[in-house]
């Protein structure tokens, strides 16, 4: 059954139910995945999928269900399981749908596939691995096509639908030689095209350089306080985290926000401007609508330093009195800064190239402690080597404002626009 | 639960090739107090079905969200086409595993739903007790999380049979802050495998240990931090289990070795002392339960037990059917796939070191000048045996007896050489069952190990 009709068919559903005021999203999805495993293809998976997702309101009880059984009875469940959900949940009036954004019809990336052309770049990609970067070892490596279509309607009138299609290539990388292997490293990037050879997209030449010249990493000792120097991978997973544990949603609505009455105020370096941009053209499948129902926004959530919103829904706004955000925290934009990266690097006294983090999540009161991953030490302006068994450890709210510099060179994978990130003060450790 | 409609569809199964059907359903419940407000209240399912056949060593896989006769048909034959069709690329030509027998494994357990309104109540129940007995807390969550598999599976050459598993969790956090004004939390996970009424339908028992989740929240409100360095330590229990997953247990997963994991050139050599032996369970333990128990895997394989280390040694792998061919090992049940669109892959199951002899007040009081590491939030690990895990509860060890309690911290090391160093291991084994294991899809899995005395890196100012 086409969407629409499917979407007509719920909606006649709930009000036969007596449901007036809902909120749902309806959609069909189809994924081809070549998957990879140590250089060559191994399986082939094909996914077709469903879901529906449906948030009702009985006065000021609300309660959702979701699916992937979008047929007659499918529906029916779904809306008999969301009207039970409301039914037993508390009346809270913060609970609320977005007023009417109209109706738009939104058509993103590519549809129709070329999957021939798709094995070909990935059979490239194999090629230049082995001949540029001989001791790399593609452990796993997934290449997709996802396509779907999707509804969403509000009682207040909005209706979205969709019509969007992506490739995506991620590998799982280490080197090797002899019985030498490195630690597992990770990245990938989404497009639309299929113009560009795979190796020269995202970070991936600059990841298979830095892997393969991990292969004999040197343990620290003891301790000192340094400068790192965040990968843009890295420093988005750092930015995350930090927005998270000061600006997200449950720390505001819980109290325990250290950034709770900051907004407007300074919070970090003032080079640092960190942005959700869904429209931004670096951005392959921006979002379009929030989980509320308002059509996605472009939201500044750091400008040179200041914090100008904290991260709402509709909900966590209604109940904090404060303003929502029109957007999903997702689309990560940040504002490039005014060095290369071999000025940064030259500008390190004692230091890392931090590639990854692998460490505990860091409480609400941002002190972060972790092991530093596919990193080398930086001294006196030169890169040392790689380095094992190293930690980092220090505090996100301080760290971000402590920017020694920002990057011209960006990351864009896609996803995500994130320059290298330079923070001082971080304690690093080794035996 | 799911009726077996799929059982007559393997007639449709190619000739020469390996097939396996899999008719596969998800269900989550979750209700989210935060601060007694109700943030979250939903309930979801997914169901489908999902073919994957072995073509000497090419593979399709197809799925469709559909559990009808019609739905099987299709995905047979697509994941059949996708099997042809890459083999043109794959260039791999690998005889098919032979058949370890075949039969039916019985259903073991039942789903057992309840309303939303139940599980609300719960929630309320345990939420009103914290907020009337610990006033003085900054915060708190109450979160009920259930999730279920119900899966029947249907083979060419192996065992068939109907699994569930279902398991449901409340987790209680709570959050204060230090004198100077900083923010700090605990949480505890109540529950295991079983549905609702297994384990919820009398909160008053779980109060003396939310009690004891206060008192430590309280020892942690005057933590210090952790003095960064490579220190002797006892791994509580829980700390023991992630250990065994993170640390070893993925180093051990056969694809993993194919890759290049630090297991590869170590097989039947000594990577632990000899206090360490350590297996990946399939169904009991100590003549009970394991936490999540397996009795079948998704590509039909009976699960049985997998010693990894005995006595230090690392004597075995996890392995699917492919790899145990190529290792020379028995399959013994690992390859499993979460939800219907998921291809089964090696993943653990209840993975544990086993106990020792000593008491845990003896691997206390050994210790001059060290940690207590309790609970872990998260960890981490990669082909090195590197591994990493969050350290969300510990005191500090002074002559013996326990000090101040610490604020969160990071502990890290590399497996095989970190094992070597453990020289008192207690005798009793704590298990977890909560937690999701992430390798490209999620996993729910158990972990266990008792308490070991060791040296470790732990990270601090």
């Amino acid at each position: 059954m086409e969407l629409k009709k499917t979407a007509d068919l719920l909606d006649s559903q709930l009000k036969e139910q007596g449901i007036g005021k809902y909120k749902y999203t309806l959609s069909r999805s189809e994924k081809q995945e070549l998957n990879l495993e140590n250089g060559g293809f191994k399986l082939m998976r094909t996914v077709f999928n469903n879901s529906g997702s449906l948030k009702v309101f009985l006065g000021e009880k609300m309660g959702s269900a979701s699916g992937n059984n979008i047929t007659g009875d499918g529906l029916r469940k779904l809306a008999a399981e969301a009207r039970a959900a409301a039914e037993s949940a508390s009346e809270d009036p913060c609970h609320d749908l977005a007023p009417d954004q109209g109706k738009e019809f939104f058509c993103q990336g590519v549809y129709e596939p070329d999957l021939d052309r798709f094995i070909e770049r990935i059979s490239e990609f194999l090629e230049t691995t082995a001949k540029d970067f001989p001791k790399i070892r593609i452990m796993s490596a997934i290449g997709s096509f996802d396509r779907w279509e999707w509804i969403s309607r509000n009682t207040n009138g909005t209706e979205f639908s969709a019509r969007a299609g992506q490739y995506h290539f991620g590998i799982e990388i280490c080197a090797g030689e002899g019985d030498k292997t490195t630690g597992l490293d990770y990245t990938g990037f989404t497009t639309a095209n299929l113009d560009t050879p795979f190796m020269e997209m995202g970070d991936l030449r600059r990841r298979l350089g830095d892997v393969q010249n991990s292969i004999d990493p040197e343990t620290l000792n003891g301790k000192f306080e340094g400068t790192v120097i965040m990968t843009p991978g890295c420093a988005a997973e750092f930015l995350y985290m930090m927005l998270s544990n000061y600006a997200g949603e449950g720390v505001v609505i819980n109290g325990t926000s250290l950034w709770l009455d900051k907004v407007g105020e300074q919070v970090v370096n003032e080079n640092l401007t960190v942005s959700l941009d869904p429209y931004d053209e670096r951005i392959v499948m921006g979002e379009r609508g929030t989980g509320d129902g308002f059509r996605s926004e472009k939201v500044t959530i750091i400008d040179r330093g200041v914090l100008k919103t904290h991260m709402l829904s509709l909900y966590g706004a209604n109940k904090t009195g404060r303003p929502v955000m029109k957007n999903s925290a997702f689309d990560l934009v940040v504002a490039p800064g005014d060095k290369t990266l071999e000025e940064m690097i030259a500008s390190v006294d004692r230091g890392l190239i931090l590639g990854g983090f692998s460490g505990g999540q860091p409480g609400t009161n941002g002190e972060f402690s972790g092991v530093a991953k596919n990193s080398f030490l930086i001294e006196k302006g030169k890169i040392r080597g790689a380095v094992t068994e190293t930690m980092v450890n220090g505090n996100l709210g301080e760290a971000f404002k402590n920017i020694r510099g920002i990057s011209r060179e960006l990351l864009c994978d896609g996803s995500t626009v994130v320059p290298y990130i330079a923070v001082d003060g971080i304690v690093i450790s080794g035996k | 639960m799911l009726q077996d409609i799929i059982g007559s569809k393997r007639e449709l199964f190619a000739d020469g090739v390996q097939t396996v059907l899999r008719g596969h359903e998800n269900r989550n419940r979750r209700v989210v107090l935060l601060k007694g407000n109700l943030v979250q209240n939903s309930r979801s399912e997914g169901c489908g079905i999902s073919a994957r056949v072995n073509n000497r060593g090419t593979f399709g896989f197809a799925s469709i969200a559909e559990y009808t006769p019609e739905a099987a048909e299709q995905v047979i034959r697509a994941a059949t086409e996708n099997a042809l069709f890459l083999g043109k690329h794959s260039g791999r030509d690998i005889p098919l595993p032979a058949s370890a027998g075949t039969g039916t494994i019985p259903l073991s357990a039942q789903i057992v739903d309840v309303d939303q309104k139940t599980i609300i109540d719960l929630c309320r129940t345990v939420d009103s007790y914290v907020e009337k007995k610990y006033p003085d807390l900054s915060s708190r969550t109450v979160v009920y999380t259930e999730d279920s598999q119900d899966r029947i599976v249907c083979s060419s050459d192996a065992y068939n049979g109907h699994l569930v598993t279902p398991r449901c969790y409340v987790y209680v956090m709570m959050n204060a802050e230090t004198k100077d004004g900083v923010p700090v939390e605990l949480f505890k996970a109540f529950g295991g495998f079983g549905s609702f009424h297994d384990h919820f339908d009398h909160p008053e028992k779980l109060y003396p240990e939310i009690d004891g989740l206060y008192r430590k929240l309280m020892d942690k409100k005057e933590g210090v931090y952790a003095e960064a360095g490579y220190k002797t330590v006892v791994l509580g229990g829980m700390m023991g289990g992630m250990l065994a997953h993170e640390a070893v247990g993925h180093t051990v997963e056969a694809d993993l070795v194919r890759g290049g994991s630090v297991a590869g050139p170590n097989l039947n050599r000594r990577v632990a002392s000899e206090l360490v032996t350590m297996v990946d369970f399939a169904h009991t333990f100590e003549g009970g339960p394991a936490p999540l128990p397996v009795f079948l895997d998704d590509e039909g394989t009976m699960a049985t037990d997998d010693v990894l280390i005995r006595d230090g040694i690392l004597v075995g792998y996890m392995n699917d059917r492919e790899t145990a061919e190529e290792y020379g090992m028995k399959a013994t049940g690992n390859a499993r796939g979460w939800t219907f669109t998921d291809e089964p892959i090696i993943r653990m199951r209840n993975t544990c070191i086993l106990p020792g002899k000593n008491t845990v007040e003896e691997l206390i009081s050994s210790v001059d000048d060290g940690y207590y590491l309790i609970d872990s939030g998260n960890g981490q690990a990669d082909l090195t045996g590197e591994f990493m895990f969050g350290v969300t509860c510990g005191y500090e060890i002074k002559n013996g007896k326990l000090g101040k309690a610490l604020l969160d911290t990071t502990v890290t090391g590399v497996a095989f050489d970190m094992l070597k160093t453990v020289d008192m291991v207690s005798d009793r084994v704590e298990w977890s069952s909560s937690g999701f294991c992430g390798k490209k899809q999620p996993m729910a899995v158990g972990m266990g190990g008792p308490h070991m005395r060791c040296k470790i890196m732990i990270g601090g100012r």
